[in-house]
């Protein structure tokens, strides 16, 4: 259980998942937070997605080695996170409803932090993670002072001071005003391009939609899914697909698409015609011949539902 | 169904325009919600565990007095009664009951009053009680009232008990109420009197200091450092000091008022030595009293919700 | 700096910023205010029924216990012991540095004071003696009891009411009544290293000085040794 020290670039060895949980399970009791969860990640950035109560900070602090799984293993960096100290020099952790302790400066918490990392230069280390959050003028207030968001922030400067390779961020956008967010979300972007892999939970769409790569869902603590979005979205084939069209004539041509077996529901409202087709690929290709054929001009033609929030609704109706 | 016209309802929100009671409605109903939290009813079997176990513990010396009057009766002639009755002659009567009971109380003061004051203030409950037409004060008058309701109810239950059995036990229930009556009035005041002064320490500890654990502990340390530090000046100080510093231990004031309204002798060696006239006592308390409420209602009209 | 030194630091700073630690203070210099009421109310200064009785038997088991809990237990509660613990620092060195720390503090609180009432109230050439018996049992006794009660403060939340039981019920109400409890009792202890040192004994028989400071050791080690497992198999609370 020594400290690691040293080199602190970006370690995440080839053919070793950065973070690999197992058939995971945690109950309290009769009360099961997770469920047999299990899943692979890499450098890239990932959203934990899920409603209030499926299980994300549980899952989180099963990573972050916090909590021991009742079953199942979980593996940061190709070490069991619980009980490994030694595992924390890879791993940043910005938690959600941990305080922090406002007794300290700002400056002088990340500097404990940089501190007990075991880092060599603890002083520059925090000013640049300081800056890094552009929290230089606050930096000497103490933490009881704070708004929010720079609480948020200040966190956010502490799981960074080490330049984990591994970084968790539970909820990180809670509380950060729309221009506190896009920096934030900018930084998590860049810090991925360096090959670090970063996991985050959100329960808002939009979020996860705009900064990740890859989701997982969670719901009622189990994994209802995982992987890119829109390849999700394809593999839920037994949900229809809708298409909002408008053209020269909307009626003729949801006439003309129900005669189609892939189509087999067609609105008319508000001017634009929606229409359901449970094959999304034959439906892009069956579209514009028979629009031609039928003589009608096609304005415009949209995925209605090939959002986070279609797939999410779905997910989670389930 | 006749063929009526059809009419559609308008549901929505109903507001409530019926007679509203008043402030002092909802104050009262304020102290007997705290009464009867003190003692857990309403919240469950492990709330009522605590104070109904002290409350009983503290009652059981008078049931066994009880039981031993009516043994004797039973045994026979030869019991004494009038002005030697049996029941004098016991070593728990209501004059000495006092001191069986003091640590008792302090317990069930320093278990139950951090409930009471602190929950509120942890739970971040107080805006909704303020928002209503319920003042500060009312809520901390309220509080504290049936914080000393509760504590009353543990001081007085064994007095009740020895009067009901010195009633029953009696060869001829009017005797025994006529021996027994003279203590009656003066076994009220010292309950009411002791019971207001823990009480009311409790209760200013509790509101002050909202972590439940933290007030037990600030509230047991208060009762025992305070004799302790009595003790030594009464051993070691001399002169008027000596005299009068055990009048910042709560148990020490409660014995001397114990013996200045029966007349008796004090237990603690400190009240015994000073010689204070019992009206020392009484004043003391209810400047206590006084005080405590006034820092309650301080810390209520302050307090951040 | 060091690793054990910020955690010395964030501890520190973590009682310091606490209310009660005034109060604790107040509490462990009221035996100043009364030797000053004794002696200069003309009172017979008696030195050693102050510090027995008063400080030994009362504040300081009350001091060590609200510290000791405000170090680990209080962390655990406000959720900022966790940025301490996800660390690459070994959990043990976490938990004998705050342990330690919780018994410095005590120390500091209790020895100063106390040294002051026995020099208030002392008389003559006793007094070095009696002094030096006294504050090395408060440094022995005050640090044993703080270890124990940070150990306590991270293994379970009613850190404080144990306490408060073990002192009042154990060591106050049974050991008057069941002798076996003088060997599990660290007040007894630390009446024993008095009495070696002072050659008075007090109304009872004290334990010997061999017995008095294994039974110290014990605690202390004992509690550094829970404190760390504690830590070891640390687990955030159940979300409620």
């Amino acid at each position: 259980m020594t400290a690691e020290r040293g080199d602190r670039s970006v370690r995440l060895s080839p053919g070793v998942p950065a973070i690999s949980v197992d058939h995971v399970s945690r109950w309290y009791g009769n009360v099961v937070a997770v469920n047999d969860v299990t899943f692979a990640l890499g450098p890239g950035v990932t959203g934990l997605l899920g409603p209030n109560g499926a299980g994300k900070t549980t899952l989180l602090h099963l990573l972050a080695g916090l909590l021991a799984p009742s079953a199942g293993s979980v593996r940061i960096a190709g070490r069991t996170a619980f009980g490994d100290p030694g595992v924390y020099a890879q791993v940043g952790l910005v938690p959600e409803r941990e305080a922090v302790p406002g007794y300290l400066t700002g400056r002088r918490f990340v500097q404990t932090n940089a501190v007990l990392q075991g880092l060599a230069d603890p002083g520059a280390a925090t000013g640049r993670a300081i800056a890094t959050v552009e929290l230089e003028d606050a930096a000497d207030r103490p933490i009881r002072t704070y708004s929010k968001g720079m609480r948020q922030r200040i966190k956010l400067a502490a799981a960074l001071v080490h330049e984990p390779s591994i970084l968790l961020l539970d909820e990180p956008f809670n509380g950060l005003d729309p221009r506190q967010r896009l920096h934030m979300m900018g930084l998590l972007k860049a810090m991925s391009a360096e090959g670090r892999a970063i996991l985050f939970s959100s329960h808002i769409l939009e979020e996860v939609e705009r900064l990740a790569e890859g989701i997982l869902v969670v719901f009622a603590g189990r994994l209802a899914a995982s992987g890119d979005f829109r390849s999700i979205r394809r593999l839920m084939i037994d949900r229809p697909h809708r298409f909002t069209i408008r053209s020269s004539d909307d009626r003729a041509l949801g006439a003309a698409l129900l005669g189609h077996p892939a189509v087999f529901a067609v609105d008319l409202l508000d001017g634009r015609l929606a229409a359901q087709t449970s094959d999304f690929g034959a439906f892009t290709r069956l579209v514009a011949p028979i629009a031609r054929s039928a003589g009608i001009r096609l304005f415009e033609l949209t995925p209605t539902d090939d959002s986070l929030e279609s797939v999410f609704s779905y997910l989670v109706g389930r | 169904m006749t063929a009526a016209p059809g009419n559609i309802y308008d549901l929505g929100y109903r507001r409530y325009e019926g007679a509203r009671l008043g402030r002092a409605v909802v104050a009262l109903g304020l102290l007997g919600h705290t009464l009867r939290e003190a003692y857990g009813i309403g919240r469950g079997g492990r709330a009522k565990i605590t104070p109904f176990l002290l409350l009983i513990l503290n009652a059981l010396p008078a049931l066994l007095i009880v039981g031993v009057q009516a043994l004797a009766n039973q045994i026979g002639a030869g019991v004494p009664s009038g002005p030697a009755r049996l029941a004098d002659q016991l070593p728990i009567r209501h004059d000495t009951y006092q001191n069986v009971t003091s640590t008792l109380v302090l317990l069930f003061c320093a278990a139950q009053a951090p409930e009471l004051f602190g929950r509120d203030q942890r739970f971040g409950v107080l805006p909704l009680y303020f928002s209503r037409v319920l003042t500060r004060v009312d809520y901390a008058l309220a509080r504290t009232g049936g914080l000393f309701l509760a504590v009353l109810v543990v001081t007085i239950v064994p007095h009740l008990i020895l009067t009901v059995g010195s009633l029953l036990t009696a060869a001829d229930p009017l005797t025994g109420l006529a021996d027994d009556l003279p203590d009656v009035p003066r076994y009220l005041a010292v309950s009411v009197l002791a019971s207001g002064l823990l009480a009311g320490i409790a209760a200013v500890i509790s509101a002050w200091t909202p972590r439940r654990a933290y007030a037990t502990a600030t509230i047991i340390g208060v009762f025992i450092v305070a004799p302790i530090v009595v003790a030594l000046l009464s051993r070691l100080a001399v002169g008027d000091i000596a005299r009068i510093a055990h009048l910042i231990s709560p148990t020490d004031v409660v014995d001397g008022l114990n013996a200045a309204i029966f007349g008796t002798i004090a237990e603690s060696r400190a009240v015994v030595t000073a010689a204070l006239p019992g009206w020392i006592y009484i004043s003391v308390t209810l400047v206590a009293i006084a005080g405590a409420l006034a820092l309650i209602v301080r810390r209520y009209l302050t307090v951040a919700v | 700096m060091s690793s054990a030194a910020a955690l010395v630091d964030v501890t520190l700073r973590s009682l310091l910023g606490r209310r009660r630690i005034l109060l604790m203070g107040l509490l462990a210099g009221s035996p100043v205010l009364l030797a000053l009421l004794v002696r200069f109310g003309g009172g017979r200064p008696d030195a050693s029924a102050v510090l027995d009785n008063l400080v030994l038997r009362t504040v300081l088991p009350l001091v060590a216990l609200v510290v000791g809990t405000s170090t680990l237990g209080s962390e655990i509660d406000d959720g900022t012991l966790l940025f301490q613990l996800v660390k690459p620092v070994a959990r043990w060195r976490v938990a004998v540095t705050k342990a330690l720390v919780a018994a410095l503090a005590t120390v500091v609180l209790i020895v100063p004071p106390m040294i002051l009432t026995g020099l208030v109230l002392g008389r003559g050439d006793q007094i070095g003696t009696t002094l030096a018996g006294y504050a090395l049992s408060a440094v022995a006794g005050g640090s044993a009891y703080a270890i124990a009660f940070t150990a306590l403060g991270g293994l379970t939340r009613r850190a404080l009411v144990i306490g408060l039981a073990y002192t009042l019920i154990w060591e106050g109400v049974l050991a008057g009544i069941l002798e076996g409890t003088r060997y599990l009792s660290v007040r007894q202890a630390m009446l024993g290293i008095v009495a070696a040192t002072t050659g008075d004994g007090g109304e009872r028989t004290p334990l010997a000085p061999t017995v008095a400071w294994t039974i110290v050791a014990v605690v202390v080690i004992l509690g550094l040794v829970l404190a760390s497992l504690a830590l070891r198999r640390f687990q955030v609370r159940a979300p409620d």
